[in-house]
This record gives structure tokens, sequence and C-alpha cells, in this order.
């Protein structure tokens, strides 16, 4: 039995083919998990499935129903979660389950999806007060109300902690029953990798579609498996870090944060938080939504007062000298902080001229940035335009262009691709063999693995520091990402 | 029925939640009226001249002194003209009037008089009336005086009555006026923004996927923000007809049911902006450029319609506010004139209805959805309407 079969599906854009002459069948009752790179036509495959778009050529058949002329009857028996959520953040969480209950017409019986989604105690905030993890709980519950027979999520564990990922995995698990179809188009492999069925797609064509485990059978390899199947990556020397102009320091403490914190009334945003990183150090700073991560990095670049403490870059106080103190420091920001409307080149050259880089020399620097970046192609697209990678990349060569001993990056590669991801941290650790000095938050926790010391973040304070391996071990754990679960639970004792 | 209630209710909520929508509603009527009330004024007002008198017989310096006692206007006397050139560029007298020295030799001779009368061009409303006090004034004096009897008496005594508003007193029309503006930002400012708002945020994609309408869409829409609009009128005549103790002749049924009708028109152009565009920030640019400003300007309030040049004219018979401050004025002033009425009402219910099923129609239910970057350009949600 199959719920969805396509033949010979044609999605155009104008002159850019976003399905190019599909056919794939995805079975009923099991779990498929849909890969691709940004841009492989991931959403643009979800919203033909459901009608929300028309294809130009080919037959599609969903439970029974053609999208393209059966959309309304087709959407009594879906549940679509957009990458957004489609939650109204100016309703409360129980006010956005009573109006898509409404909507969906089935009953105002909340107890159990409360409870199972641990929003029970928010009832009444606001969505838009939520964190991150929470609100794809309540986005998912408003999805699973009504228990639709086929269920398909877009990208739903983007930018969400691994205990928050873990739990909207087990929420869908429970929720549904066997004979429910599930599509789940991911970045996280490792999700993917525990699905019945993984569906590759790339430039619009399916390349993989089978069992995950008959391709690896782990998820690091099913990773490797999937990169080799997108073309492959292949590891060649950075560039940036090649033609990056790095002068040795005199400090071999280049950051210190001393006993920062951050207090709003009663509640601690960040409290007690210290630690040194050295010279050419990789410090990875992990936790959950709204543990302090992004509050701690806005502190120590110096657009966030702390309540008390402070943070020294280069041996300079950021509380006193802040202008000095972030001349020595490339920050990128976790949300894309560029001028959209701007081209890749006008951007370059704005941040150039803004971190102090002399009009003469201007021009040849950022020649060179462009060059090395792999930027030349798109010089001239707008930086609202550019694929998410692309983005990361061009947000990247800002915070770099002024060849800064220090970097902060902010969850640089959330939402971005396997393959980006991997070229991206290929750069990161030959800067740092250069001797310049990262420190970076994210919610992979493979690349948790590239750094060489991790602190570990929890509700405004450092529950634990160390090499990988350390933490590893501290928690009893083979992987990075048990460990971090096991030490978060353990820390909530 | 229960979609489309579940979705007013989510709008109500919004609406009470976003200060922005009380703002305009309730806060501002007072200002926009209190500005119509102390702020703007069309009248005739106490206008300062200056005087330089060259002519020294005392029949004449009763003239300068009639000049001194008007209640239109001050007087000040000046001796040489460069003072008076000074004084009307620091715009400290709007006019001057010079009397020559042989101003009275020549009456007395019976000779024709010259009076030198100069005004400001640059504030022509102004200019006009020095022009015709300096004129009314001295024919006043003319007929008082010596020379009365120089003067031919006028064949015809011109009487004059003025309807609807004996005071010509301008508030009257214009405050009432204001209303049409208030209506016009509500229904058309603050309902653009509405449906473009779930298209950037993300919601209207999941509406989609349920059981909504077309239909469930556009009328969650129009029904609150009626509401709210109809709350915001009566709040409106409250102020007017209470706190500033403008008169009101008509029908207050009749008022509350146009208005009505010209709250649905001005509903239907914002929504169709916001369909759309599906933009906030464009869609508030457009509604503030084809919706308040032109009924500010071309509906009549401020300018009267027959003044305008013919192609503004025609212009403005597709304008909304046009039919409804032609109806507020004759409401208010006059009380109620059923022709105007059902003339004003027919107008406005032909335009709302069209806009409604133009709504109706763009509305649609799937999205023709962003291009993949670069070689589509910016993500934008190009309409095309479902075959279903």
């Amino acid at each position: 039995m199959q719920t969805v079969i396509i033949k010979n599906l044609t999605k155009k854009f104008g002159s850019t083919v976003a399905i190019d002459n599909m056919s794939l069948n995805i079975e009923k009752g099991k779990i498929t998990g849909l890969i691709g790179a940004d841009g492989a036509g991931k959403t643009t495959l979800l919203r033909t499935i459901i009608g929300l778009l028309l294809p130009n050529d080919g037959e599609i058949n969903i439970l029974g129903f053609n999208p393209i002329t059966q959309k309304d009857e087709l959407n009594l028996h879906i549940g679509y979660m957009p990458q957004k959520f489609g939650l109204y953040e100016d309703l409360t969480v129980i006010e956005n389950l009573r109006l898509y209950a409404d909507l969906k017409g089935v009953a105002h019986d909340f107890d159990k999806m409360l409870e199972f989604t641990t929003l029970a105690p928010f009832q009444d905030r606001l969505a838009g007060a939520l964190s991150g993890g929470m609100k794809q709980k309540l986005g998912l519950a408003c999805t699973l109300l009504g228990n639709p027979e086929f269920l398909l999520l877009d990208e739903p564990s983007v930018g969400v902690d691994p205990i928050s990922r873990r739990d909207l995995m087990k929420m869908v698990r429970e929720m549904i029953n066997p004979e429910t179809t599930v599509l789940w188009s991911t970045a996280y492999l490792d999700e993917a990798h525990s699905f019945d069925t993984a569906v590759v797609i790339d430039k619009g064509k399916v390349i993989y579609e089978g069992n995950p485990h008959d391709l690896a059978s782990t998820p690091q390899e099913f990773e490797n498996k999937v990169i080799d199947l997108m073309g492959g990556y292949n590891k060649e020397e950075s560039l940036i870090a090649k033609n990056y102009d790095y002068k040795a320091p005199d400090v071999e403490l280049t950051v210190e944060a001393d006993n920062l914190e951050k207090r709003y009334g009663n509640f601690y945003a960040v409290k007690n938080n210290t630690f040194k990183i050295k010279k050419g150090e990789i410090f990875g700073l992990l936790g959950p939504n709204g543990a302090g991560k992004s509050t701690s990095f806005k502190m120590m670049c110096g657009l966030a007062r702390p309540t008390s403490g402070t943070a020294r870059i280069m041996g300079i106080d950021i509380k006193s000298q802040p202008e000095k103190a972030r001349a020595n420091l490339g920050y990128m920001a976790q949300k894309f902080s560029l001028y959209g409307s701007l081209t890749v080149r006008e951007n370059l050259d704005f941040f150039a001229l803004a971190y102090g880089i002399s009009l003469l020399k201007k021009e040849e620097k950022v020649n060179e940035v462009i060059e090395v970046f792999g930027l030349k192609e798109y010089e001239n697209s707008k930086a609202e335009d550019l694929p998410l990678g692309l983005k990361q990349r061009l947000s990247m060569a800002a915070a770099l262009i002024h060849n800064p001993p220090v970097l902060f990056l902010d969850e640089p590669t959330s939402g971005v691709d396997v393959l980006t991801r991997r070229d991206f941290w290929n750069h990161i650790i030959s800067l740092s063999k250069k001797g310049v000095t990262i420190m970076v938050t994210t919610h992979f926790m493979d690349e948790a693995e590239y750094c060489d010391r991790i602190s570990l973040f929890y509700h405004g304070e450092t529950i634990a520091v160390g090499t990988p391996t350390e933490l590893k071990q501290q928690a009893g754990a083979n992987d990075m990402e048990t460990a971090f679960i096991n030490l978060i639970k353990e820390s909530e004792r | 029925m229960k979609i489309l209630l579940a979705l007013i209710k989510k709008e109500i909520k919004q609406i009470l939640r976003d200060p922005s929508s009380i703002v305009i509603a309730f806060v501002l009527p007072i200002i926009s009226i209190s500005i119509y009330m102390y702020g703007i004024n069309l009248d005739s007002v106490k206008i300062t001249m200056g005087i330089k008198n060259d002519d020294n017989s005392p029949e004449v310096a009763t003239l300068v002194k009639s000049f001194g006692h008007s209640k239109y206007v001050n007087s000040i006397n000046f001796d040489n003209m460069e003072d008076i050139k000074t004084a009307v560029l620091s715009s400290k007298i709007k006019g001057a009037i010079v009397i020559p020295n042989d101003f009275s030799t020549n009456l007395s001779r019976n000779h024709r008089a010259n009076l030198l009368v100069i005004t400001d061009g640059s504030e022509v409303n102004t200019a006009n009336y020095v022009q015709s006090y300096a004129l009314a004034i001295s024919n006043q004096w003319l007929l008082r005086g010596k020379y009365r009897g120089l003067v031919q008496k006028p064949l015809i005594n011109i009487e004059n009555r003025t309807w609807y508003n004996p005071d010509l007193n301008s508030h009257h029309f214009i405050v009432p006026g204001s209303i049409a503006i208030t209506m016009t930002l509500i229904g058309i400012l603050l309902t653009s923004l509405v449906i473009a708002r779930e298209w950037e945020r993300g919601t209207m994609e999941a509406l989609l996927s349920t059981k909504v309408r077309a239909i469930h869409i556009v009328l969650g829409k129009y029904i609150p923000y009626f509401v709210l609009g109809m709350l915001s009128t009566a709040f409106n005549m409250f102020l007017c007809v209470c706190v500033f103790q403008i008169p009101f002749r008509g029908s207050y049924l009749m008022f509350f049911l146009i208005s009505g009708v010209f709250l649905f028109t001005s509903l239907g152009i914002g929504l169709m902006i916001s369909t759309a565009l599906k933009n906030q920030f464009m869609a508030s640019m457009v509604s503030i450029s084809v919706g308040f400003m032109p009924a500010l300007m071309l509906s009549g309030l401020l300018f009267p319609i027959n003044s305008m040049p013919t192609f503004f004219q025609y212009l403005t018979m597709i304008i909304p506010p046009r039919y409804y401050v032609s109806f507020i004025e004759s409401e208010f002033m006059a009380g109620g004139v059923n022709e105007i009425r059902l003339a004003n009402a027919f107008y406005l219910t032909v335009l709302g209805l069209l806009l409604f099923a133009g709504v109706y129609k763009k509305t649609q239910m799937r999205l023709e959805a962003s291009c993949p970057p670069l070689e589509g350009g910016p993500k934008s949600l190009i309409s095309r309407r479902g075959d279903d």
C-alpha cells in the first residue's frame, strides 16, 4: 500500500527546474526521511505533495487523492508542519491548539497532548515567548491534532538542541499509529538514519531511496555515504586559512571570561561564567536552547553589558575598552545580519570599511576575500537571494575580512546542509592551526567533536568543561550526544 | 461556520493584544478631531496690516482710525516704505495700505482718489482677505464721513442668509469630516497589514493545509475589522457630538448604516492591497498613498471638488471617502437629505461589492512559491489562484 505515488513529476519556477522528472513512492505506515542539500527541492516536493504548489508535468497521487484537483479532500487526511511552524505568536499555547482544533474540526481534548509535550505548565504563555524547542513541540502538537493519516514535517529540528530533538522524535513515534505515514525532511543525518526509509534528493532528482541501514550501519558512515552520493566532499587545503594574515599576539590566553553574569530582575540569564581560552584553541559552547549561550556571546563582544564580572579579549577589558577589545574580534551572529538588498561585493565593501580597512587597500582586500571564499560567481547577486550555505559563507567572510586573531561564531551551521558544514569546519580547523582562537556554539554533536575543549552550559551556568573525550568519560557515554544528554540530566538532579 | 468563528475569535484576540490597532481606533480620533477643531481654521481671521499715511488732513486721520477699530483688522502705523518691507518680510504684517498725499485733495475736488494696497502673495488666501478688508473699510468710511454726498446710493440692496451653517463656522463640517479620515485609516492601513502578516509569518501556509476555505479567510478578516471600525465610528461620533458640541441634524440610524457601507468599502481596499502584496512594508506604503492621501486631499473635505481640475474631478469618483464626506456633511449640517443619502450609499455599495469580489477572487488556496534562490530572484510568493 502506497501513500505517495509520484510519476515523472516536474516543477519549474520560471526557467529553474526545482523537481526534475521525479518518480517516487512512499509506503504507508513508514517513517521516511527526506534528505538533500540546500535548494535540492525538499520543500518544493513537500508543498507539491499536498497541493500547495501545482506541478508543471507528471502524475501525483496522495492517499488516493489528486492534490491538483482534490486539495480540499486531501487536507482532511494530512498534517503539515511548515518550516516556520505556522504558529500565531500573539496567541497563547492553548489558544493555538484550540484554533487548529477548530480549523481541523476536532474536539478540544488537549490533556494528553499537553502532558506529552510537557507544555502543560506553559498553557497560557504566548507562543512567541516560548523557546525554540517548545515552539517546535507546539507546532508539532497542532499538526498532530486529528490524528492525520499522513504527516509531513519540513525540517522540524533546525536549530534545536539534542534534547529537544530527541523529545520531538519520541513525540512523533508515540503519537502516531502503525498506519500513519510520516515524511520528515531533515538536515540531521543521524536522525534520518533512524528512520524506516531514506530518500536522498539532489538537484530535483532522487539519488537514493531505501533503508538507511542498507547504506550504512552507523550514523557516521551513513553521513559519509550520503556525502558520496551527493558528489563527495574533497577536503582541500583551506584557501581562507592560507591567505589569512595572522599576527601572533603576545598574550597566551586570548579570550577570558571572568565571573560573567547577566541578570534580569531575579532571573540569571548567565551566572558565574568563567573560562579561559588559549591561543589557537577551538572552544565549543554547548547547551540547550535558552541556556544563555548567545547572551554570553553578546556580553563577550561588548554588545550586552554584564551586570557583574567582565571579559578580556587579547588581554583587553571589554567593559572598560570595548572598542579596542572588539578590534581584535570577528563576530558571526546567529541570525543572518548582512544587508539583504546589497550584493555580495557591496556587503564586503561595507564591512571592510566598517572594520577600518583603508580606502586604498579595500579593493584589493575585497577581491582577495571574494576569491578565497569562492564567492566570485555570486559577487553581483543580492545577499538575500543566496542559498543558506552561501549566506553563512558570506557572513563568515565579512567577519574575517580584517583578519582578527579571535573569532566568535554563534551557531554558524544552523540549517546548513552536510556538505557545506564539512567545508565550513575544514576552514575553522585550518584557521585554528594557524593560531586563530575560535569560540563557537552548535547544536550538531558531531561538530562538537572537532572542538579542542567544550563548555557545557545549562540554566546560565557551566556544568562541565573539558575535551570531548573527557566529557564522554565523565558522562560514561560513547558519543557526544549521549554525553550531552546525560550531563544535563545529571545536573538536574 | 465553526471554522469562521474560530478565525474571527483568533483575529479579535490578535487585535486586542496589538496596541497599535487600539491606538488607531480610539486614540487617533481624539488627536485628529482635536487638530481639526483647534488646529485648522478655514474662516476669516483678524489680520494685522500696516498703514502709511502721507495725507495730513483730519478727514484722512479718521480713515486711519477706522482701520484700527475694525473687528477684522489690527493696524500698525509706518513712516516709510523700508519699514513696511521689513515688517512684511518678518510676517509682522500681512499687508499694508498707503494713503498718498493728494488723497483728500482729490476727493474734495470730486476726483478719483487712489489708495495703494500691498499684499503678501506668498499667502494667497490672506492676501485676498487684506484686499477685501481694505476695500470694505474704506467704503464704509466714505459713507460715514464728510464725503458721504459723493457716493451714489446703491440701487440693489443685498440681504445675506446662509443656510445650514449660519455662522459660516467651518468646524461644523471639517470636524465630522475627520471621521472619514479615521475610518479610512482603520479600513485601509490596519487591514492592509493583516493578510500580508499571515504570509510573512508562515501561518498562511499552515492554514492552507487545514479545512479552511477562501471564504473563511476573507470573512475572517472582514468581520472583526468591521466591528472594530464601527466601534471607532461610534466613539468618533461621541467625540464630535457630545464632547465638541458639533450640531448634528441628521438621523443616527442612517449615519451608522451608511458609515457601515463606507467601512465595508474601505476594508475592501485594505484587504485587496494586503492580499495582492503579501508584504507588510509594501502594503503599508501603498495603503498610505492610495488610501490615506486621497482621502485627505481628494475627498472634498479640505479642498472643494468643483474647484479641482477636470481630470481630478473625475478621479474623485473612484475614491470612496468622496461619497462618504459628502454624505457626512449633509447629514450633519442639512439633516437627512434622501437624495444625497441614496446616491452616496449606492456608489459606496457598488465599490464595496466590487472590492469584496476582488478580494475573494485574489485569495488563493495555494502558494505558487518561492523560486529557488539566485536564478529566481527574491523569495516572493507569486499569486496563482487555485482551480478548486
